[in-house]
């Protein structure tokens, strides 16, 4: 290279890329990092030296107990009501459950919300009370007190809809312009209509897709609610395990898999033609 | 002087059917500050990227250094660029690496991929970063992050990045559009005096006339993909620009 | 000036143009909400009507039950430490797992950077979306009947489970990417791989990280129900007390359940201003 000359007389500084203390952070982080994944797996009684034999045999395992899939199993009368039964649920749940959310989500909502003292810390308690609790958990809790059946699985989704929406939903409405906002306050509108003519109309499209969107995921998750006791597709998830049918196993599970596959599809296809319909 | 750059007959189409480039014609001297100026739309950015291939041209000869750049492989076109220094107008940098970091993946055409991968350049690139960092006059800033820095100092940057390849040539596309009027001329003096100090030829897209013809040593005049001017600044008068900025006179 | 009977004539055809399409969009509206209603209208009577024995279920019943709960039992809470912790460390290990099996998943499905391609490209988007179109609680059920019993089952059931948000977000990232860095890349001779290591990747490494966390917040909840099939975890004692009929115990290990989200909970945040 050719010789640049140092624009200044005084020397120039050495550099070098790692330098103390930080090196230190920095390589003790990647020990300490490494240290605590060894320590987790020990601690779960996951034997290190085992596992590359283990997840060689997983393909053997499956394909030998589990394949092919039983398919007669699907094709019962009673499993195609099921999946009635399951979509009945998802849509009831998913229905309510953003009825119920829409409200939570204004008020849990930091600019948009009547009372940030009272109303927003209950409403964002509420919301997230629903979603800290697992869907299952919340079938297992509901088919305890209310019973087996259709209606316990209904009200678990519904608790679990609130509390995936209704955060989505809050998020939503802190996203809109506050200009509409002003005017429609100036005009000496009270809170609800402020909320309906100034924060609706901004988040109409968002809120379609979130629908959509929740729809999808409280379907996906009321295939399984079945396995303990609240209707639906996954009742019959739980005999065949319980059985130890293990091909009728993998044939409701693929069935599961294509079912969701098709909700999605369709899901897809009502939000493309919806924002085609609003753009 | 000998010629370090070679275009003949550039031909570039995109793929909506308008031509770009129409036949492009020029040479580059080794001693030379060629300015290539034209409206927006002349096929300026384009002329530039087809120097190192960063477009593909349609058609045409770019001889570096005596052989046919569109000729070349993969490989042999990455061994290529390494000779080429390119500056440009946003100044691309790597915004989360330092100042350093960033003039140092200059060298990353002589890096193998492994090294680069734990960022493990040879103590030499380092003590050039240094002292190229020293001559732009940054040197208080080796350590911070680049988005910390002014537009100024971001395109200095990217001149000792430019400039720590050990180029034989270098392609400037619009350093100064997006620097203010005193910050652009410190910029442009800055590439002069590096270029000279260097013995590196420069081939820079601009669009302020003045700044051009203050700065360089040749101009080439660009128009709706046409070469419309080859020659000295002095030679450029209004009836010259009338014919090149056609157009934008309106 | 007055418009004359030829303008009167355009403004009628376009205002007729005008209401023609309002009433069409507003039958389609109504259309819409009425399909709506009929649907929630077969499905409740299904759901409460048809399946619900209301013979057997009361009010009375009902509240007898949540009642149950009510009486916590605290005597259990020692024996549940050791499930807190292996269900907060099957989470963490699962997302670990999740987040580097997302990212060749991701460079896959970005369509810029797809090594071959359209078909790696739909090949990576089927991964993401098989990745999360089956339920946690499948998957466990799949690794528990694959590898046994146990916490390796969980980790593996939500490892594959994460693959899905974590690559489509990255992917999503990569895409969007600003592309005057890898320009400059290519510029001074980097191969493919630099060019992806130092122009594309650092642009992206705020969104991986941000989605990173948020995923294992959402993972120690998955974690939760791991052990009610048999992969590790407080699941395992919410299953224990629920087939011995010990409600005050379900109670218990709710309880627990809840503190450790929570705890999660505040971990992410910190986690997340630590970052961003």
């Amino acid at each position: 290279m050719s010789t640049i000359a140092p624009a200044a007389v005084k020397p120039l500084p050495e550099w070098r890329r790692f330098r103390f203390p930080q090196s230190l952070y920095k390589y003790g982080a990647v020990l300490g990092a490494a240290g605590f994944i060894w320590w987790s797996l020990d601690f779960l009684r996951i034997d290190v030296e085992r596992l590359p034999g283990i997840l060689g045999r997983m393909f053997d395992v499956l394909s030998e107990r589990y394949w092919p899939p039983q398919v007669s199993r699907v094709m019962e009368s009673g499993y195609i009501e099921a999946v009635v039964d399951t979509f009945q649920m998802s849509y009831v749940a998913t229905v309510v459950g953003i009825l119920i959310a829409i409200p939570l989500a204004w008020f849990g909502s930091f600019n948009m919300t009547p009372s940030r003292r009272y109303l927003y810390p209950v409403a964002r308690m509420i919301v997230m009370s629903c979603r800290s609790v697992h869907e299952m958990i919340w079938t297992i809790l509901l088919v305890a007190i209310v019973g087996f059946g259709m209606l316990p699985g209904t009200l678990a989704m519904t608790m679990f809809c609130i509390g995936f929406s209704g955060k989505l939903l809050a998020e939503a409405i802190e996203a809109i312009r506050n200009g509409p906002v002003e005017a429609i306050r100036a005009s000496g509108a009270n809170e609800l209509q402020v909320f309906v003519f100034a924060v609706l109309p901004q988040v109409r499209v968002a809120w379609t897709g979130i629908a959509i969107y929740t729809w999808d995921v409280v379907f996906r998750a009321a295939t399984v609610v079945g396995f303990f006791g609240a209707g639906g597709m996954g009742h019959y998830l739980r005999e065949s395990v319980q059985r130890v049918e293990s091909q009728e196993v993998a044939a409701i599970v693929l069935s599961i898999i294509l079912i969701v596959f098709a909700a999605e599809l369709v899901s897809a296809w009502i939000r493309a033609r919806i924002s085609r319909a609003i753009a | 002087m000998s010629a370090i750059l070679e275009v003949r007959d550039l031909r570039v189409r995109y793929s909506a059917g308008k031509e770009v480039l129409k036949g492009i014609n020029f040479t580059v001297r080794s001693d030379d500050f060629l300015a290539i100026i034209g409206p927006s739309g002349s096929g300026k950015s384009t002329l530039i990227r087809c120097v190192n291939r960063l477009v593909e041209p349609n058609a045409g000869e770019i001889l570096f250094e005596g052989r046919d750049l569109l000729r070349l492989g993969e490989s042999e076109m990455r061994a290529a660029r390494r000779n080429i220094g390119m500056i440009f107008q946003e100044f691309n940098l790597i915004e989360r690496l330092s100042v350093i970091d960033n003039v140092l993946t200059g060298r990353l055409g002589y890096t193998g991929t492994w090294r680069s991968l734990f960022r493990a350049y040879t103590r030499d690139d380092i003590r050039n970063a240094i002292r190229l960092l020293d001559r732009v006059g940054l040197i208080e800033h080796l350590d911070k992050r680049a988005d910390q820095l002014s537009g100024g100092q971001r395109q200095r940057v990217g001149i000792a990045r430019a400039l720590i390849q050990d180029p034989k040539m270098l392609l400037v596309d619009e350093p100064t559009s997006s620097l203010d009027p005193k910050i652009a001329r410190e910029v442009m003096g800055l590439i002069r005096e590096i270029a000279r100090e260097f013995g590196v030829p420069v081939l820079c897209n601009i669009h302020d006339v003045n700044l051009a013809l203050e700065y360089c040593t040749r101009v080439i005049g660009l128009q709706d993909g046409i070469k419309r001017f080859d020659g000295a600044p002095a030679e450029i008068d209004k009836r010259v620009l009338a014919d090149i900025y056609a157009m934008e006179t309106l | 000036m007055r418009a004359g009977a030829a303008d009167l004539t355009a403004y009628d055809l376009h205002a007729d143009q005008i209401s023609a399409w309002r009433n069409r969009s507003r039958r389609m509206r109504y259309g819409t909400y009425f399909m709506v209603a009929a649907l929630i209208a077969w499905s409740v009577e299904a759901i409460v009507i048809g399946d619900t024995d209301w013979d057997r279920i009361s009010w009375a019943s009902m509240f007898k039950s949540a009642r149950q709960f009510m009486d916590v039992d605290f005597s259990i809470l020692g024996s549940l430490l050791t499930p807190a912790i292996e269900t907060a460390l099957m989470a963490t290990l699962g997302t670990l797992l999740g987040l580097v099996l997302a990212v060749p998943v991701a460079w896959l499905g970005a369509a810029n950077i797809s090594p071959l391609g359209k078909f790696s490209y739909a090949f990576g988007r089927a991964l993401m979306t098989m990745s999360r179109s089956v339920h946690e609680l499948v998957w466990a059920l799949i690794f528990v009947a694959a590898v046994g019993l146990g916490a390796l089952a969980g980790v593996l059931a939500m490892g594959i489970r994460s693959i899905g948000f974590i690559s489509k977000t990255v992917a999503e990232a990569i895409e969007d990417v600003n592309p005057g860095p890898v320009e400059a890349m290519r510029a001074v001779g980097a191969n493919r791989f630099q060019v992806l290591l130092f122009g594309i990747l650092p642009q992206v490494i705020p969104v991986f990280i941000g989605n990173v966390i948020f995923e294992w917040d959402v993972n120690i909840r998955r974690s939760t129900i791991m052990g009610l099939v048999g992969a590790g975890g407080l699941g395992l004692a919410l299953h224990r007390q629920m087939s011995a009929y010990n409600y005050g115990g379900v109670a218990t290990v709710l309880l627990v359940i809840l503190l450790l989200i929570i705890a999660g909970e505040i971990a992410s945040y910190l986690a997340r201003r630590a970052v961003i």
